[in-house]
């Protein structure tokens, strides 16, 4: 028996498979966004109809952004998640789409066949959704009154997550 | 902010390429000189070489062409060009997308592990060659030098015709 | 009935397995003929259930018997037979399936061709075959099952592969070579794991493990090389090597495999570095393990992912388990295998092997650390961070041209000690053939530090291999010898020797070629309308129209590009994006003209509704040497296989 091989051989293996089996219950699309805590971005973009909506417009009630596109399989998803949330909320939180990555007319097409919970802001250069750090549509931001971001889900809103969410902030 | 709100309103076409208030608050004062022309696009070449494409399979945003790498190299650009420093670029995108946007760790702190354990591995190794080295027996016999010599070529020929 | 006949064929794999892997372990304990007999037989039907569950799997995929919950899941009625014949391994219960049935060949490989001279060793070889083939079988039997009836109602039709796959004829063989490498890996590795519990490693050993190391090792090395060239004819950034987690998986078990051939040469030569060249073995099988689970689990790529399903822990168990075993082993048998007492010298050839091993067994650690970093670093700081191509160069390309000087300064080197004239001799003389090349270089347009000292490397490195591989036809010349003769001889009496020398012209070709088109890539964006035009290098491209191309699978827009070379056309390109109606996102193809020199590479990037499109050309050059080098290492390899064993005894 050599001790020298087992214990160099463990030293390795051991924290090798410890971490890889810790590694096994990240989920690798989750990034936690060095966002929150801080205040969101300021954007001032048009929405289908070329009217201007400002985030500092919509200050002093909670704001939850979502970036979604038509071709995005999970923004359909959640679809009816944010017209619900969208009702509940009314008149004590803004709900805001910016559009990721797509054009306004599928966009419209899509408003109008399956509803709106908010204006669809167009972001054509990215500029919104870099500042934002979005990685792929769907992204969620919910921001305090005050503009700070509070929370950011990546993938599809979770009902209960929003509106924890948004008591804690009422 | 009363001019991002008026540069932004401009429309699609004026944003990108665009220094905004934001940015200046996020970063300070530019740290290095405006860009442009050739030295410009290198640059940016540069800086978004060591930037994780966020929609790709670990390409950087320099080899990427999806939009969302196009948007990024455009706002790079727009950065180098106002004179912000590469440093400040890949804090820029730092901030909004994290510490995962940087495809070469930064080195300080933990991260430090992944730059130092190879290096440190390679010492090791030379230190266990040096060794096996060493523990050869007895240093080369001077007086049988000539022989040595002729043995070391008779073993060659051998190698070289019969193995 | 598909299914049904499929799962009783994938228990009746892990029935073989169970039963035969203790019958191995007896077999090689008791030396026991009949064991061995019995092993040997079950070894052969292993690889027959294994190859007619995966003809059953190919007859349902082609049928498209969506009844199969596996062909509903990637067949298509739409797909081309070729793409229905291939997607056997487009999914991960699939190419599960396709590993066993490669594990099986393997192992019906060496129960065949190992039959004589390997008896002392057989046994245990088969045996842990046997043992890796039993986890395989559990997981197609059992969670990994691709026969499993699809809950009705049946489908009429199907999803089809991952549109990657279709995209492309390459990606119908960079797979198998991938599989036939890495699966291969396991023989080497069961012949340690022989050698260790025999407690011996004689030349009966040696021969059969560099043969079965060489094999895969070449296979994984034109896996590799096919998965560069399909991501250049594919992916469409114009470039071969990511250092995608993906590509480092299938890297890290070549690096250790390259090692491990090195240092049997020394184990041949000398009659040290057994119990390395045995770690390097095992190590090189436990990176294939470690290279599938990390990107099939989703711990690091999440394109894969298989976290929720009970497949990815299961790797982990299995890979602890091999891992733990191999420890314990190493620990309780290694001080068998006693090394005669090294007498060697690092000016020698001895030295140069050490440091090759060292150097590579680096690269693969960094690559390794690289890898890992992102799931330690998460796991201590809660962060995710990246680890990437930046990082990969910046550490490894230094290793990599100390590498290139190895093998220009190793071979050079005379086995044994020498005395110093001998060293100055063999170190100076190729010293001028690096500086020509160096002056060719600059001469080209190159100033680049990295590529002119690659350049002087691969020059040298050039000299010294012409020289080693024509030696032993001038020591034949020499004697009296015809030259006709002299060469024919030398290639008979030792292929291996020239073979080894052609792997390493092969390589450094594809050094020189990498460094060439990793730092003089020209490129240019622009959007054109249709007959205006865009230079890129020496070249000017006008677009003269786009089309639309409708084939059953997909849709393809086409742009057609006319290419003009110095003013004079010479040709039209047509890169395209796919659309793939099952599947949401676009795929661009683009399209390569390719000379000696250079490449001509377009990438369709959009295509406007106005029919203005935007385009991209890079100009790359060398990168058809690059297919090239590693093509010359594998016509190498072949001749190391070439056993000279039979004509020196018709000699004798």
């Amino acid at each position: 028996m050599n001790r020298v091989v087992l214990v160099v051989g463990l030293l390795i293996v051991v924290p090798l498979l410890i971490f890889l089996a810790i590694g096994f219950r990240f989920d690798p699309r989750t990034i936690e966004s060095p966002l929150v805590g801080k205040p969101a971005p300021e954007f001032s973009l048009v929405d289908l109809d070329g009217r201007p909506v400002a985030l500092d417009d919509l200050l002093g009630r909670p704001v939850v952004i979502n970036f979604w596109a038509t071709w995005c399989q999970t923004c359909i998803v959640e679809h009816p998640i944010l017209l619900q949330a969208a009702r509940s909320y009314e008149g004590r939180a803004h709900f805001v789409g910016i559009v990721y990555q797509d054009e306004p007319e599928p966009i419209r097409r899509f408003v109008e066949r399956r509803g709106a919970w908010g204006p669809s802001l167009l972001d054509p250069s990215s500029r919104v959704a870099i500042a934002y750090g979005v990685y792929g549509a769907p992204e969620t931001f919910i921001l305090d009154s005050e503009g700070r971001v509070v929370r950011k889900v990546t993938g599809m809103v979770d009902w209960d997550v929003l509106t924890e969410t948004l008591d804690s902030l009422l | 902010m009363v001019l991002a709100i008026l540069v932004a309103s401009l429309g699609p076409a004026a944003g990108q390429g665009v220094i905004e208030e934001r940015d200046r608050v996020l970063l300070g004062e530019p740290a290095g000189r405006p860009l442009a022309g050739e030295e410009l696009r290198q640059a940016t070449e540069a800086v978004t070489s060591l930037m994780r494409c966020p929609v790709c399979q670990g390409l950087s945003v320099a080899d990427s062409h999806t939009p969302s790498a196009i948007a990024m190299k455009a706002k790079a650009e727009a950065l180098l060009a106002a004179g912000y420093s590469s440093a400040q670029v890949l804090i820029y995108f730092e901030s909004s997308y994290g510490e995962f946007i940087r495809l070469e760790p930064r080195p300080e702190g933990f991260n430090l592990v992944v730059w130092i354990l190879p290096g440190v591995a390679l010492l090791i190794g030379l230190g266990l060659v040096w060794m096996r080295i060493r523990r050869r027996p007895a240093a080369p016999r001077e007086a049988e030098k000539p022989e040595e010599d002729l043995e070391a070529y008779r073993r060659r020929v051998r190698e070289e015709i019969g193995r | 009935m598909t299914s049904l006949v499929g799962q009783g064929l994938a228990l009746v794999a892990l029935f073989l397995c169970a039963f035969g892997t203790p019958i191995g372990f007896v077999a090689g304990a008791r030396r026991s003929e009949s064991a061995l007999k019995l092993v040997r037989r079950l070894a052969l039907a292993f690889a027959g259930v294994m190859l007619a569950a995966n003809l059953l799997m190919e007859y349902a995929l082609v049928t498209h018997d969506f009844s199969v919950s596996y062909v509903a899941q990637v067949g298509s009625r739409a797909t081309p037979l070729h793409i229905a014949i291939v997607s056997l391994w487009s999914s991960l219960e699939g190419s599960i399936l396709f590993w066993g049935l490669v594990l099986g060949l393997y192992t019906a490989a060496v129960a065949v061709l190992q039959r004589r001279g390997h008896e002392d060793y057989l046994g245990y070889t088969l045996g842990t075959l046997l043992a890796i083939g039993l986890f395989f079988s559990f997981m197609i039997a059992g969670p990994a099952n691709p026969f499993r009836p699809t809950p009705p109602p049946v489908p009429p039709d199907g999803p089809g592969p991952n549109p990657l796959l279709q995209n492309h004829l390459l990606m119908i063989v960079h797979p198998p070579m991938l599989y036939l490498g890495y699966v291969g890996m396991s023989v080497p590795f069961a012949m340690a794991v022989a050698a260790l519990l025999r407690g011996q490693l004689g030349p009966t050993w040696l021969k059969p493990l560099r043969n079965w190391l060489l094999v895969p090792t070449s296979f994984l090395t034109l896996g590799i090389m096919l998965g560069g060239w399909w991501s250049y004819e594919v992916l469409g950034w114009g470039g071969y090597w990511a250092w995608d987690p993906v590509e480092n998986a299938s890297f890290l078990p070549w690096l250790t495999a390259v090692a491990a051939l090195h240092s049997a040469i020394v184990q041949q030569r000398r009659g040290t570095l057994k119990a390395w060249t045995v770690i390097l073995v095992m190590i090189t099988f436990l990176l294939t393990i470690l290279g599938t689970f990390l990107t099939r689990s989703g711990v690091v790529n999440s394109v894969h992912s298989f976290t929720q399903s009970p497949i990815g822990p299961l790797f982990l168990v299995f890979l602890g388990i091999a891992l733990v075993a191999t420890v314990a082993l190493l620990a309780w048998r290694v001080e068998s295998l006693v090394s005669e007492p090294s007498e060697d010298s690092i000016v020698a050839r001895e030295g140069a092997f050490l440091l090759n091993n060292l150097l590579l067994v680096t690269v693969m650690f960094t690559v390794l650390v690289g890898t890992l970093f992102p799931i330690v670093a998460e796991a201590v700081r809660g962060v995710k961070v990246s680890v990437g191509e930046p990082f990969y160069n910046r550490m490894s390309v230094p290793v990599f041209l100390a590498l290139l000087l190895l093998m220009g300064v190793g071979p050079a080197l005379p086995w044994g000690r020498s005395s110093r004239q001998q060293l100055v001799r063999a170190l100076v003389v190729p010293l001028p053939a690096g500086l020509v090349v160096v002056a060719l270089t600059v001469l080209l347009g190159a100033r680049s530090g990295y590529v002119l000292l690659t350049a002087f490397l691969a020059g040298y490195a050039l000299w010294v291999t012409t020289d080693q591989s024509l030696r032993p036809v001038r020591v034949r010349t020499g004697k009296g010898e015809s030259l006709g003769r002299a060469a024919r001889e030398s290639l008979w009496r030792s292929p291996r020797r020239l073979g080894a020398y052609v792997v390493h012209f092969g390589v450094i070709v594809t050094f020189v070629a990498i460094a060439v088109s990793a730092n003089y890539q020209t490129s240019h964006e622009a959007t054109l309308a249709p007959g205006e035009s865009m230079p890129v290098g020496q070249y000017r491209l006008t677009y003269d129209e786009s089309r639309v191309d409708r084939r059953p699978h997909l849709v393809a827009q086409l742009a057609e590009i006319d290419i003009e070379r110095n003013g004079r056309l010479v040709g039209e390109l047509e890169p395209s994006i796919n659309h793939y109606p099952t599947q949401r996102e676009p795929l661009g193809t683009p399209a390569v003209r390719t000379t000696w020199s250079h490449d001509l590479y377009l990438t369709l990037m959009n295509v406007g509704t106005d029919g203005s499109i935007g385009l991209r050309a890079i100009v790359t050059p060398a990168v058809v040497w690059i297919w090239i080098g590693v093509l010359v290492r594998v016509v190498g390899t072949v001749l190391c296989l070439l056993s000279p064993a039979r004509r020196r005894e018709a000699a004798t």
